[in-house]
């Protein structure tokens, strides 16, 4: 039987006897007339009482057609025998964008709201259809919450009487995250559903707000949403913005140079991008450290899509780790408008300084830039030691480690030292007197495969003219010599370069940019080579740090009452140290995990959430791993600062730890795709594609067509052929005189 | 539409009882509308001369004058009267079938009465036979006026019956009416055709003139039922449970065929035909006879 939406008008269907009883009664009320033409009218009757007999049946059962046609009309029944015999049920499979940029507003609601409304609307319509009714809610969030277990809001409920209310109670404590989810992991978690393939109709819907970064490489999604099909589901996208608002996001909050040490300058950068499509103005900075306001960053102009960073000094007084906080002005989505940093600084940075000379002249001369005591707080605490401490002793405590004028190491030494490197560690390297060239490029070269970055042929004496006023040295605007860019530095111009080692011949740096020269001779040759290693990274100098007196004589006069030369080695120590310091940006959503020494801290952590994640405190069990132990946050939703409080096992002291969590700032960039733009990303995917208001359960199109309009059809056909017939069985006095 | 013919119309002929004035309202109402001199044929009876004029008859052209005056003149005689019409009227029982304010007898009647005025009003002799399956009633030839009234009491025939036998009916008019003039036959024809086409010969053989007025009701010809119907014959004793809508078309080409064949078998004859309805003014019918009554003086 078809399913039919208005079944009780089905009791319609006993009017079929209404036509046959009028025409019965219509037989009996004749009338009598007395009639002399006789003759004529039994020939006539005589002639075509076959056809006569024959209209009138098919008169009635034209009439009994209409009534049945009017009656099957009203009740609507639909052609749904396929899914009756394949598809016993229609599982709703609804997929929800709740990233951060579904909080742009239009008017009063926002896009999630949108959403909300779509969700509850799918949810009464498919209640409405015949067949059973299946609801599975997923958020974005929930898809990509890291593990892979997606916690689904309904999962594969029936629509009862009550579902209406269990999804307005979801779909009310919905919110926009601070995650940036896309939809594939969302389209991922559903195809691990349980699909009992032929027994269920699948709807998938993605609303969302179909972000153009989110789709820039659609690859995955394209392949995902082909797999849906391939099963059989049918695609619906739902976009709940129809324009691009404009939108600003802090990029980036990073600490760029200088020392991490008490009460000494630190360079800092706020990067804002201008997601809009006009230029930005007057873009104002709010700045906070430790919670305490500080001048404010103004940026003038931000071009359209374009991101400027700006740098600010800071200062932290004490050792420890400080938070730092930049903050734009209420624009579309607030998510992005604001960003933290934790800078963790120690009362100095300690520095190894080896020096092959056991007079280690030159690491007294270094040691004595980078901390010239007195008043004068450079924040960096050098110590001087043989390359036989490299060996004895752990380099991890170390913000950098210099080598200077070295004649040999041992295995054990370039291991460590290169174990230094490659776990973050930064070594600086001036050469002298002492160091063999084929010493260098056997055991710390080796091909590329060391720390040192070039090979070289040996000492050389630079050979120039004198009188021409050319600076011995050009640098680049590498970080440590940025502090000179900007216009001709005398002081670098006043460096003389007399002795250095020469790079073997046709030496150029490799294209993967691990190796650069910072800084060049006047005749080309290499003076500074940086070269990157593992996490941490490796600046030679070919020529000596100090300028005392050698067999050669004076390899150069920099360190000779030039003032470049501390500041360059101080920007040199910020260098170096910086790869052990850098800024791990955690994005919120992702786990966040801290680590102690097993024995010394108790295994239960506290962590204190930021506002935004509700506040208040969570305490998880570190789990041991050798000698350490490790605690993690997983729920981590909300951008802002996190401590973990780990408890000292002597004396239950509490040490905090402190972490920076950011939203993802690619998705502040409001820029959308239109129903063209998807068109061309999902080549070959047969989907429907709809605004927010104008999306419907379209339950014809699974449950079968609705019968109704064809009956109306029908009707309409029946009823003019009846009006056809019965103007030809009947008399119409058009003139009179039909015969003369 | 004139006065004059606001009075032939059966509606308001229907309003007058009597046939006798029906008949005499109805011939001055025509005469006056035609607004004709009386007419001039052969006659004993000089009236005057006329100049000739190309297309005169030479016949009559007055040769005495011309000899005298040698000029042509036509002599002009009152019109002869001595013209014997005999109205040979149905009053069987189809013909009481009529949808309007007169059936079908009642406009044959009419039409029969208002020639006999208009006959003895000029001195012609009249006669009239009403049948229905026989002759009914006779009333012979003459030129009284009071002779109407004869007419009018024989077409006063109670129980109609059928009519069946045309030709035998007509040969009692030839019997009845020996000599050769007009005979009028006032009838729906609802009979066998061959019967009436021998006696139409019979008149025609016997030298006499026939005009046929052919009475039908609108109905008749148009059938114009609608819902069921059931049809009770007159004068046949059959009846018809039907839907009319549906034999409407059957009908109406039976009726065709009926009125051509009638129409042709009057034309082989030589007899004049008109089909009367009763819906129509009486002087449809009345100018058909002048204008036969005028054939016949032009042929003779």
């Amino acid at each position: 039987m078809l399913p039919f939406v208005h079944a009780p008008l089905l009791w319609g269907l006993a009017l079929l006897g209404v036509p046959i009883l009028i025409h019965l009664i219509n037989r009996l009320r004749h009338r009598r007339v007395n009639w002399a033409a006789m003759e004529f009218l039994l020939a006539s009757q005589k002639k075509s009482r076959n056809w006569i007999l024959f209209k009138q049946l098919l008169l009635l059962l034209l009439r009994v057609m209409a009534v049945a046609a009017i009656v099957l009309m009203l009740a609507q029944p639909h052609n749904q025998w396929a899914a009756l015999l394949s598809h016993a049920k229609t599982h709703h499979i609804v997929l929800v964008d709740d990233s951060y940029s579904m909080s742009d507003r239009t008017s009063d609601s926002s896009a999630l709201d949108r959403a909300k409304e779509v969700v509850l609307r799918l949810a009464d319509q498919a209640a409405r259809a015949d067949n059973p009714q299946v609801f599975t809610l997923l958020r974005f969030s929930e898809a990509g919450a890291g593990d892979r277990n997606a916690q689904p809001d309904m999962l594969q409920e029936p629509l009862t009487g009550g579902s209406r209310e269990r999804i307005t109670s979801i779909v009310a404590s919905w919110k926009p995250t601070q995650l940036a989810s896309g939809p594939y992991e969302a389209l991922e978690a559903i195809e691990r559903l349980p699909h009992q393939s032929g027994s269920e109709e699948r709807v998938v819907y993605l609303i969302s707000d179909f972000r153009a970064n989110q789709w820039d490489d659609p690859a995955e999604i394209r392949e995902a949403l082909a797999r849906l099909e391939q099963q059989g589901a049918h695609l619906e996208l739902v976009d709940c913005v129809e324009t691009a608002h404009a939108n600003l996001g802090i990029a980036d909050l990073r600490i760029t140079s200088g020392i991490r040490a008490a009460g000494v300058p630190l360079w800092m950068t706020v990067t804002v991008t201008n997601f809009a499509s006009a230029p930005a103005r007057d873009v104002s900075v709010t700045l906070a450290e430790d919670g305490l306001a500080r001048p404010a960053v103004v940026i003038e102009q931000i071009p359209a899509g374009k991101s400027v960073t700006r740098r600010f000094p800071v200062v932290f007084a004490a050792a420890g780790q400080h938070r730092v906080s930049a903050q734009l002005e209420s624009d579309a989505i607030a998510a992005d408008n604001v960003r933290y940093a934790v800078v963790e600084v120690a009362d100095t940075s300690p520095v190894l300084v080896i020096d092959g000379d056991p007079k280690a002249s030159d690491a007294t001369f270094l040691s004595t830039a980078l901390s010239p005591g007195g008043k004068v707080k450079s924040g960096v605490s050098p110590l001087i030691e043989s390359p036989r401490f490299l060996r004895d002793h752990a380099l991890d405590g170390y913000d950098a480690v210099f080598l200077l004028n070295f004649e040999r190491l041992d295995v054990a030494e370039i291991e460590a030292l290169e174990a230094y490197v490659r776990a973050g560690g930064g070594v600086g390297i001036f050469l002298g007197e002492l160091n063999q060239a084929d010493f260098l490029n056997k055991h710390l070269y080796r091909d590329g495969a060391g720390l040192f970055p070039l090979p070289l042929v040996g000492v050389t004496e630079l050979l120039v003219d004198r009188t021409e006023e050319v600076p011995d040295v050009e640098v680049t605007d590498h970080p440590i010599f940025s502090v000179f860019a900007g216009e001709r530095n005398s002081f670098i111009g006043s460096i003389l370069v007399e002795h250095y080692f020469a790079a073997a011949k046709n030496w150029t740096p490799a294209s993967d940019a691990e190796t650069q020269v910072i800084a060049r001779l006047r005749n080309g040759a290499p003076l500074a080579v940086e070269h990157r290693m593992g996490e941490g990274r490796v600046v030679a100098f070919l020529t000596k740090a100090g300028p005392g007196e050698t067999p050669q004589g004076s390899w150069n006069n920099w360190g000779r009452n030039n003032p470049s030369f501390v500041v360059a080695m101080l920007e040199l120590e910020a260098y170096l140290a910086a790869s052990r310091h850098a800024t791990v940006s955690s994005l919120v959503g992702a786990p966040l995990a801290t680590t102690m020494p097993l024995a010394q801290y108790q295994p239960q952590v506290r962590f204190v959430l930021p506002a935004d994640q509700g506040g208040g405190t969570l305490t998880v069990d570190a789990e041991a791993a050798g000698t350490d132990q490790t605690a993690t946050l997983t729920d981590t939703h909300a951008a802002g600062i996190y401590e973990a409080q780990w408890t000292l096992r002597a004396g239950g002291e509490i040490v905090p730890r402190q972490f920076a969590l950011n939203v993802d700032p690619r998705e502040g960039n409001l820029q959308r795709l239109d129903s063209a733009g998807l068109a061309q990303r999902l080549p070959g995917i047969k989907y429907l594609y709809s605004q927010a208001q104008d999306v419907a359960y379209d339950g014809e199109r699974l449950s079968g067509p609705n019968l109704g309009r064809f009956f109306m059809w029908l009707l309409i056909g029946v009823l003019l052929a009846e009006q056809i017939l019965a103007y030809s069985a009947s008399y119409h006095p058009v003139r009179r005189g039909a015969v003369h | 539409m004139p006065d004059s013919k606001r009075f032939l119309h059966p509606e308001t002929i229907a309003r007058i009882s009597r046939l006798e004035v029906r008949a005499r309202h109805i011939v001055e109402g025509f005469l006056s509308g035609i607004h004709r001199s009386p007419f001039f044929g052969q006659s004993i009876e000089f009236r005057q001369h006329r100049e000739y004029a190309p297309g005169d008859d030479l016949r009559h052209i007055d040769w005495k004058v011309w000899a005298k005056q040698d000029r042509y003149y036509i002599k002009q005689f009152e019109e002869d009267t001595n013209l014997r019409s005999a109205l040979l009227v149905d009053v069987s029982g189809s013909m009481q079938y009529g949808s309007g304010p007169l059936n079908k007898f009642d406009y044959a009647a009419t039409l029969a009465v208002s020639i006999a005025y208009l006959l003895l009003r000029q001195q012609d002799a009249v006669g009239c036979l009403a049948f229905d399956e026989a002759v009914r009633n006779r009333v012979p030839l003459h030129t009284k006026r009071g002779h109407l009234n004869s007419i009018i009491q024989a077409l006063a025939v109670s129980e109609p019956a059928r009519k069946t036998d045309m030709l035998s009916i007509l040969r009692g008019a030839v019997e009845t009416y020996p000599r050769r003039g007009l005979m009028i036959l006032v009838s729906d024809l609802f009979v066998e055709r061959e019967s009436l086409f021998a006696g139409l010969r019979l008149l025609r053989q016997m030298g006499h003139d026939v005009v046929v007025f052919h009475v039908l009701d609108d109905d008749e010809l148009d059938f114009p039922f609608n819902g069921a119907t059931r049809f009770e014959g007159l004068e046949l004793p059959a009846h018809l449970n039907c839907n009319p809508r549906a034999l409407r078309e059957g009908y109406l080409d039976a009726l065709s065929r009926f009125l051509h064949d009638v129409r042709h078998g009057c034309a082989r004859q030589g007899v004049d035909y008109t089909l009367v309805r009763t819906s129509q003014p009486l002087d449809v019918a009345l100018t058909a006879y002048l204008n036969h009554r005028l054939a016949v003086q032009s042929r003779n």
